[in-house]
């Protein structure tokens, strides 16, 4: 797969491996992945996919004993893979940022919402605001004013447990933006939220990034959250992209079997089914991947050189299928 | 009295609890359940939905007579749950069962499949050893478990086989009604599909009643045949699953739909629909609960709380409804 050289981040050959070097748990099995400024990539999988290991590794947060391999990994041109740990600090936390899925348990229960995005700006702020306490303080209601956080004032004094789940995560947000980030990484950052505040949140994240114009990676399971915000798509599958594609069209008109089964097995496209459709089977563990297509032993179209050969992902950097006989 | 029909019946059900305002300072009232009523057909589906601290677990430890309620009557088969002695609550107990959000933290890891299973009967004291163990591996056949999973302990299992076996823990007992709190969100797509459809065969052979607790409003669509709309313990609006899809009446429930994540709305997230975030149920809030969210709130629903009124099918309780 050719990759975009204009990419905001690169990522070319991923590989994430933890347990013993004899007895490796694969969790991620070469991933290619380019984001372009601005963009917002959609990245969707079910558990054990190996979608929030992409992200730890691309922010150096996997340890020891884990072991990330990449041909490739850059940031806005700079090298990820062998920049020593202070350059990939600069990097992580300033100009690719990350929230997590449980907002309350991200923030820290021991210091007010004030300290914490102090802190933010200590570490991640621009000169003046790191040379500043008042500037950082006037900066810390200005990002809450742009999370839209109701009496900024009274909220910088607020312990994280007095803060609904909703307003928990907007505070992540800010935090999160506070080093003026050109990527933000969005670890499923709605699924511990009520609908209604997951629509508020979503909508405030996709204002953010116009006017921020940041690139955001959206990691979830909930394929209609991703078809509502996404710009591109990309579906992992024990720990390989399987399909990657723009949307609507990737939604329209799945090429790959497995994101056609996960789209059939949604109860809003089994209308007047008394039964869902469902994938057979479940996700192969890290040891018991079949050596062919990791999708043959529940793919409905599996023929014999699926089981034996493991198809390549081909096409171009827009829409790219992992299978011998895409739809 | 109730038709036949009608396996499970609750009339202005009210739970209310006792907090502390904090050291010194007294306690408040909290209204959990706040006058709910409805009805669930035998054999049938209700599906209950809402925000968090609306009251829907609250009205699932009524169900389930963890708790008893502060005033109504929860009628179970005609009988009163509410205000049944000790024997009564003994012999209704069984027939009710529950199966919980997250299979990893509901089922005890130290006990093989075959003793979960078949701890309900031993509780119950009925049958012997071998009947027991007889039933156990028959419901695990029901509910797709192989024979030889009986020995086997629940972390060798993937979350959707261990909601299969919390499924079959709540056939032990061949309950009428099982109340099923969230009992796929905890899992992936291509597993929620397969429990939903063991919940509908399951349902279709036994002929159990289900109190589904959801807030994924697709799956309540595939799997309800009712709908009861929750806010801040009251039932704001509730009908039949057809009528409610095809026309919701109260703002609370079109703000609900609005949010719902669509496949078909591609790359046009919505603007929230509801604005700002449930109100905490400590905060009393006179007239209508909705009226600080609701867009299209008057002065009248400040002052009046609206009574639930039948428009068709459906009932809701909002002074705007009918217009």
């Amino acid at each position: 797969m050719s990759t975009d050289s204009n990419a905001l981040l690169e990522i070319v050959d991923l590989h994430v491996e933890f347990g013993t070097p004899q007895r490796p748990v694969r969790a991620v099995e070469g991933i290619d992945l380019s984001i372009a400024a601005g963009e917002v990539v959609g990245l969707v999988g079910e558990s054990g996919s190996g979608k929030s290991v992409t992200a730890l590794a691309l922010l150096g947060l996997v340890d020891y004993p884990g072991r990330v391999r990449a041909k490739r990994m850059a940031f806005a041109g700079r090298d990820l893979v062998n920049c020593s740990g202070e350059e990939r600090r600069a990097i992580a936390g300033r100009d690719i940022a990350m929230i997590f899925q449980d907002p309350l348990a991200s923030l820290d229960p021991c210091y007010t919402v004030g300290y914490q995005l102090d802190e933010a700006l200590r570490l991640h702020g621009n000169d003046r605001e790191r040379a500043s306490a008042s500037v950082r303080r006037d900066r810390a209601l200005e990002l809450l004013r742009h999370v839209e956080i109701a009496d900024p004032l009274a909220r910088l004094r607020a312990y994280p447990h007095q803060l609904s789940g909703g307003m928990a995560q907007r505070v992540m947000i800010a935090m999160a933006i506070a080093g003026r980030p050109q990527l933000l990484i969005a670890d499923e950052p709605t699924t511990a939220l009520d609908v209604t505040v997951q629509a508020q949140v979503l909508a405030l994240l996709m204002r953010l990034r116009r006017e921020l114009q940041m690139a955001v990676l959206l990691i979830t399971h909930d394929l209609a959250v991703v078809a509502e915000t996404a710009d591109r798509v990309v579906v992992m599958y024990a720990g390989q992209v399987m399909e990657t594609g723009p949307v609507p069209a990737l939604f329209d008109a799945p090429r790959h079997p497995y994101t056609r089964a996960l789209l059939d097995a949604l109860p809003e496209h089994n209308f007047g089914r008394a039964r869902l459709r469902t994938i057979p089977g479940v996700v192969p563990g890290a040891f018991d991947r079949p050596s062919g297509c990791l999708l043959s032993p529940r793919c409905e179209f599996a023929v014999e050189r699926c089981v034996v050969e493991r198809p390549e992902l081909t096409g171009n950097a827009v829409r790219a299928v992992r299978c011998h006989f895409p739809l | 009295m109730t038709t036949p029909a009608t396996l499970l019946e609750a009339r202005d059900l009210v739970r209310h609890y006792r907090v502390s305002k904090g050291f010194l300072r007294g306690t408040m009232l909290v209204r959990a359940l706040d006058g709910v009523s409805f009805e669930l057909v035998q054999g049938r589906t209700l599906a209950v939905v809402g925000e968090s601290g609306c009251g829907k677990s609250t009205l699932a430890r009524q169900v389930t007579m963890i708790e008893t309620p502060t005033a109504g009557a929860l009628l179970l088969d005609g009988q009163d749950v509410a205000h049944a002695d000790r024997a009564l609550r003994g012999r209704l107990r069984p027939q009710v069962q529950m199966v919980f959000q997250n299979p990893y933290a509901s089922l005890n890891p130290r006990r093989t499949v075959g003793a979960l299973l078949e701890e309900p009967l031993e509780i119950h004291r009925r049958g012997t050893r071998r009947e027991r163990r007889e039933r156990a591996l028959a419901i695990m056949d029901k509910v797709g478990l192989r024979r030889e999973h009986y020995g086997r302990y629940p972390h060798m299992f993937s979350g959707g086989q261990r909601q299969r076996i919390a499924v079959a823990r709540a056939l032990m007992l061949d309950p009428r009604l099982v109340v099923a709190d969230e009992p796929t969100s905890a899992l992936d797509v291509s597993i929620q599909a397969q429990v939903l459809n063991l919940l509908l065969d399951l349902q279709q052979e036994f002929g159990i009643a289900y109190l589904f607790i959801a807030h994924n409003l697709q799956v309540v669509r595939h799997i309800a045949d009712a709908v009861l709309v929750m806010y801040l313990g009251k039932a704001v609006e509730q009908g039949p699953k057809e009528a409610i899809f095809a026309r919701p009446l109260h703002p609370y429930t079109q703000a609900l739909f609005a949010s719902t994540p669509n496949l078909g709305r591609a790359r046009r997230i919505v603007d929230a629909a509801a604005p700002s975030e449930p109100p905490s149920p400590l905060d009393a809030i006179s007239g209508c609960a909705f009226r600080t969210r609701c867009p299209r709130a008057i002065e009248r629903c400040a002052i009046e709380v609206p009574a639930p009124t039948t428009i068709g099918s459906i009932t809701v309780a909002c002074h705007r409804a009918a217009e």
